[in-house]
């Protein structure tokens, strides 16, 4: 993976295949604290403390009928945050889901960038119209705090029975994604 | 700036869309987005689908993604799923490739072989 949102993608992928049918995500860039903080919130089927454990491993896989055995998404991504000083928290409760915290220094030289933010979450959006997702980018500095945020469920409620897939509509996504990223100064970090 | 309201304004053409055509889906295009998948660049295969798609104004075919099925020396991979015909797999995809089968495949209904890996389900 060359960016944070490509690791982004991964972990709602995990979200996604865990049944989760409510997805938070919220990407805070705090220059105060020097700290990029992402966090992805689902209400999946959840781990518990064993599965925990073993999603840390890169030799473990939840994905069934696999002949190689792996599973490198959550790894690498501990990896590329607790190699530039930052951490990689997850929580889990087993019925009620996971929350997955992860922290980079932002000033931090080695630190990936955080790439394309609005084609990842324009993917999962069209991709899986059948979850909905509360997006919330921050971001925050000494003098000001500047938010974006964006509800499918309301956009599904004016939409009525028009889906998400219309083509209007991936371009209104599209573009109130552009829009929040711009604002929230999130397009070259 | 975009707001809900434009919502609405969406949502009267669309309906008026819906009515004329019937709201059909007439192929499903499923882009594997596992981790292998995404590390090599199953979103911007993505995300040319939808764009093609937009700019052809095909909105009878719907753009979707699904978890890794076992193919990922292919990465990434695409199936084409189309009402009474048989499911074809598109492998080592990228976005020119992407262009392709849009044209052939799904404007001029013929299968661009050098791509497939697999057919039937």
């Amino acid at each position: 993976m060359q960016d944070i949102s490509l690791h982004l993608l991964d972990i709602i992928e995990n979200s996604v295949r865990a049944e989760a049918k409510n997805i938070k995500v919220r990407v805070i860039n705090n220059v105060q604290k020097n700290r990029l903080r992402i966090i992805v919130e689902d209400d999946g089927i959840g781990m518990d403390s064993h599965t925990l454990e073993k999603a840390q491993d890169p030799f473990y896989t939840s994905k069934l009928q696999r002949e190689k055995k792996v599973g490198l998404g959550i790894p690498l991504f501990k990896q590329n945050a607790e190699m530039v000083g930052g951490t990689f928290k997850m929580a889990s409760e087993p019925g009620f889901g996971t929350v997955l915290t992860v922290d980079f220094t932002l000033d931090h030289i080695d630190r990936m960038p955080l790439g394309n933010l609005k084609d990842t979450l324009l993917n999962v959006i069209i991709g899986h119209t059948d979850v909905d997702y509360c997006v919330h980018l921050i971001y925050r500095d000494k003098a000001k705090e500047q938010c974006f945020y964006l509800d499918t469920k309301a956009i599904r409620e004016e939409l009525g029975d028009i889906p998400l897939t219309y083509p209007d509509v991936i371009e209104y996504i599209d573009q109130s994604l552009f829009e929040g990223i711009q604002n929230t100064n999130m397009e070259d970090v | 700036m975009k707001t809900l309201a434009d919502l609405k304004k969406i949502r009267e053409k669309a309906q008026e869309d819906m009515k004329l055509r019937g709201g059909n889906v007439r192929i499903k295009i499923s882009v594997g987005m596992g981790t292998s998948g995404i590390a090599m660049g199953a979103r911007e295969v993505m995300k040319t689908f939808l764009e093609e798609i937009a700019a052809r104004n095909l909105s009878d075919v719907l753009v979707t993604q699904t978890g890794e099925k076992g193919l990922s020396s292919m990465e990434p991979v695409v199936d084409l799923i189309e009402e009474g015909k048989p499911k074809v797999t598109y492998g080592n995809m990228n976005p020119d490739k992407v262009k392709k089968v849009v044209v052939e495949h799904i404007v001029n209904g013929r299968i661009v072989s050098d791509y497939v890996v697999a057919t039937g389900d």
